[in-house]
């Protein structure tokens, strides 16, 4: 019987885990509609005020806006775990990048630049990481921890050095989208005569009873939504489709995936395990930096007092991929989930539902780890947390 | 003989080897890890000395001028390193030595003591520094006792201010009942009771779930240090309040039922006896791990799981225990603080716990390295404060200090690949490991003996 469960018992588990992981995407959904219904049915409820809430036109804006930094770093994690690194640093690489975003944009007083030079500064600081890990063959998990660390001490040590403080000084936010093209030429124009056709429909679909409220909340709400965001969460779509095509999609996406499940015979077939897995280290480090830069920008500050703005999103990150199965449009929407709870949080604790709101906050970690609990372990590549030491040498 | 006491014989004999040989190197490792630290320290503070602006250069770097030769260029610094080092390890331990640290400076007439006249060991200073070590051996010992057993508790901050919490109402509403002598003697250990076993609850759920639903316990952990704080804070605020306070905290305890003071000022919120308590628990946690048929389940665990299992181990069983126990040591933690340093409970506690981690890292997740680790840690938490005091370098500079130093502990092969340089290499050393999230698994003999056979190719 020991025999039997001192196996692991990964050969199972694929089969078990998907039908599981629907089950739960099933009764999320059921929920939340019936949720969604006793709110329609009863609007003067507490559920009412949750339906209220969560299609509140602020809620799904700032949702999308708190995941972006936190999808950003996942498909990083992503990136380095499916090749064997557990990069537990996602934090430490988060909150570098935010602060030179910051420092860079102040320099330069331009987007573009301010974003290279984060993705530049998060990637050295994984290039660091790489070479402590798969050249020294330090352990993952202690490493990764460091490089949060380093990073935790270091931008605020700078921003005290530059700045005289913690927080630095504020700069430029970037345009939302709508600002965006608005700004360009002929499309401008185009799109503020449609808008207004379309306000006008809006309007009068929207002045119909109940059909009215349906469509105000599940169409109005979300196209608005997206009209605002910034670029950063336009970043993030097209980063999300992007990685996931090059995971799947992709030989180099083949090889980091080999080199975490099977690095021996990644070797074999004459591909540098090494190689591999610095690139794909190196990936976490331009993804988590892109999540820093739009993080801090949106803002257009850096705050480094206690955990720093970056405050847990690159633990939550992990989290993320991990409900995700490692899969990048998996991670977006377990991060939106989370997200989308810290939001509706948000605007909760605006509203009297009676509930005290440190209690109300917790809410979204409760979930985790109830979920966490249900779905249990993911199974995590075979090769992770180990160093690969190639034959020939 | 059954072959479960076989494999746990043959697993004894290749335990007690490993922790043999690789304790001095460790011990060498941390040393090394530290220095090296302080190196990279200095250049930060050379860097960022030059990105600030001041009045006048602290700190001066020039090339040197042998016979009366010209200076002809040099560079100010607005910070100046060594002062920044002098403060951070040495004003920790309230001055002991000479300005100009004696021993160095052996020209200047006089006998070599490198010893400040009138230095009082009991200063206030050193007593805030054994007050962080105490407070940090507990976390220390809370993380090193799961990382032994194969689990990583970043719970440990969660733990401590749950046990704390506990300990600061419940000898609250036990001290009517007694007062005086009596009534410390009864509410210190009631107080520290009810601080490890509520620590020992909170750190059992992650345990729980760990073994029962499978669920990665670093999450879990961080997950639960967050509803710590939010609960917490729910509590402190709405459900225990001080009535006669703005601030989010509980009614003071009365002076007999705190921790005294002692040999050292009654201003310093540091007692001898708490740290005695601390000392203590390391070699009573030692003692567990070495010499009882518990610590080596534990140990059998962290190491090799399957083997454990295979040797009659229940490894759920000891999931959960080990959980609750580093549970324990964090809630005692929380009660420490509560009945030595605080005197209630406030929010906004330090984060011990997450030291803590760093403590048992550098400590190899020995108990008795923890001792010094906390120390040395003890010493950089206190000497932040007369760093800031006493210069101008931003005090976020000894969070560096700490990650550097985690991440040298993290890659002793960096140090191993440096002394092959420098020594022979031996042919048959005993597989040495650092410390390891796996409670320091045993490295592939494979791997090692072409990190051999490479290492002697290069000379």
């Amino acid at each position: 019987m020991s025999v039997r469960s001192a196996l692991p018992s990964a050969l199972d588990f694929d089969a078990v885990d998907l039908g599981r992981r629907g089950f739960l995407a099933v009764v999320t959904i059921g929920s939340l509609l019936g949720l969604g219904a006793l709110g329609v049915v009863f609007p003067g409820s507490i559920f009412g005020t949750l339906l209220e809430v969560i299609f509140a036109k602020g809620t799904i804006g700032s949702a999308l806006r708190r995941s972006t930094p936190i999808v950003l770093a996942a498909i990083g994690g992503i990136f380095a775990e499916k090749s064997g690194v557990i990069n537990i640093g996602l934090e430490g690489l988060l909150i570098i990048s935010a602060f030179t975003a910051i420092y860079a944009m102040e320099l330069s007083n331009n987007l573009w630049v301010a974003f290279f030079v984060a993705v530049v500064a998060s990637t050295v600081l994984a290039l660091l990481f790489a070479v402590v890990c798969i050249e020294f063959r330090a352990d993952q998990i202690i490493a990764g921890l460091a490089v949060w660390l380093i990073a935790l001490g270091l931008a605020p040590f700078a921003s005290q050095v530059i700045y005289g403080a913690p927080n630095t000084d504020t700069v430029r936010t970037p345009p939302g989208m709508n600002e965006v093209l608005e700004g360009l030429p002929v499309v401008g124009d185009a799109i503020s005569t449609l808008g207004g056709l379309v306000g006008d429909t809006l309007t009068f679909v929207g002045g119909l009873p109940v059909v009215g409220g349906l469509f105000h909340a599940s169409v109005v709400v979300v196209v608005g939504a997206l009209v605002e965001a910034d670029v950063g969460v336009y970043l993030m779509f097209l980063m999300v489709a992007l990685s996931w095509y090059l995971l799947y999609r992709t030989r180099f996406g083949r090889w980091v995936r080999a080199s975490g499940e099977n690095p021996k015979a990644l070797d074999t077939a004459g591909v540098s395990v090494t190689r591999v897995r610095y690139a794909a280290v190196l990936l976490s480090g331009v993804f988590s930096g892109m999540g820093g830069a739009a993080l801090s920008l949106s803002l257009g500050q850096f705050t480094g007092n206690g955990q720093t703005m970056v405050n847990g999103k690159g633990f939550i990150a992990i989290v993320a991929y991990l409900f995700g199965n490692y899969n990048p449009v998996g991670a977006f929407f377990s991060t939106l989930l989370f997200g989308g709870l810290d939001a509706v949080q948000t605007n909760l604790q605006n509203v009297d539902i009676g509930v005290p709101s440190p209690l109300v906050r917790v809410i979204p970690f409760v979930m985790v780890i109830v979920v966490l609990a249900l779905v249990g372990r993911t199974r995590i590549p075979s090769a992770a947390g180990e160093h690969y030491e190639s034959g020939e040498e | 003989m059954s072959v479960g006491d076989r494999v746990r014989d043959r697993a004894r004999s290749a335990l007690e080897r490993l922790v043999a040989a690789s304790a001095t190197e460790r011990a060498l490792i941390s040393f090394a890890s530290l220095v090296l630290a302080v190196v990279i320290g200095t250049v930060i503070v050379l860097v960022g000395g030059r990105m600030t602006t001041c009045e006048t250069a602290a700190f001066y770097l020039g090339h040197p001028r042998p016979f009366g030769f010209p200076q002809l260029f040099r560079i100010g610094f607005c910070y100046d390193p060594v002062l920044v080092f002098d403060r951070l390890f040495i004003g920790a331990l309230g001055d002991p030595l000479k300005r100009g640290w004696g021993p160095f400076t052996p020209f200047t007439g006089g006998p070599i003591n490198p010893f400040r006249a009138g230095y009082d060991p009991l200063n206030a200073q050193m007593a805030n520094t054994l007050k962080e070590t105490t407070i940090l051996v507990f976390t220390g010992l809370s993380v090193a006792l799961a990382f032994r057993a194969g689990i990583f508790n970043i719970g440990t901050q969660g733990q401590m201010l749950v046990g704390g919490l506990a300990t600061a109402v419940s000898v609250l509403w036990v001290s009517s009942l007694v007062s005086g002598l009596v009534g410390t003697l009864a509410l210190i250990p009631l107080g520290l009771l009810v601080g490890a076993l509520f620590g020992g609850l909170y750190g059992a759920v992650p345990g729980a779930l760990k073994a029962y639903a499978d669920a990665n316990e670093v999450i879990t952990t961080i997950m639960l240090n967050f509803v710590a704080t939010g609960v917490i804070l729910y509590l402190v605020r709405d459900v225990f309040k001080d009535p006669d306070s703005f601030a989010n905290q509980t009614v003071p305890l009365p002076d007999y039922a705190l921790f005294p003071s002692l040999v050292f000022p009654s201003t310093s919120n540091f007692s001898i006896a708490a740290l005695a308590f601390a000392v203590v628990c390391v070699f009573a946690l030692y003692y567990l791990l070495t010499r009882t048929a518990y610590g080596y389940d534990i140990r059998t665990s962290g190491i090799q799981p399957a083997a454990a299992e295979y040797g009659g181990v229940d490894a759920k069983r000891t999931i959960v225990t080990s959980m609750s126990l580093s549970g324990a040591l964090a809630g005692l933690g929380g009660a420490v603080y509560v009945l030595m340093v605080l005197g209630n409970y406030q929010t906004g506690v330090p984060a011990y716990g997450f030291d803590g981690i760093t403590v048992a890292i550098l400590a190899g997740n020995n108990p008795l390295g923890v001792g010094f680790a906390a120390f040395l840690f003890g010493i950089l938490k206190s000497g932040t404060l007369v760093v800031q005091f006493s210069t101008d370098v931003p005090p976020q500079l000894v969070g560096v200090l700490r990650g550097l130093i985690i991440l040298f502990v993290a890659m002793p092969e960096f140090f191993r690949l440096i002394g092959r340089r420098v020594l022979p290499a031996e042919p048959d050393r005993p597989g040495g490991t650092a410390v390891a999230t796996d409670g320091g698994r045993e490295p592939d003999p494979a791997a090692h003996q072409d990190a051999a056979a490479s290492g002697g190719e290069d000379r």
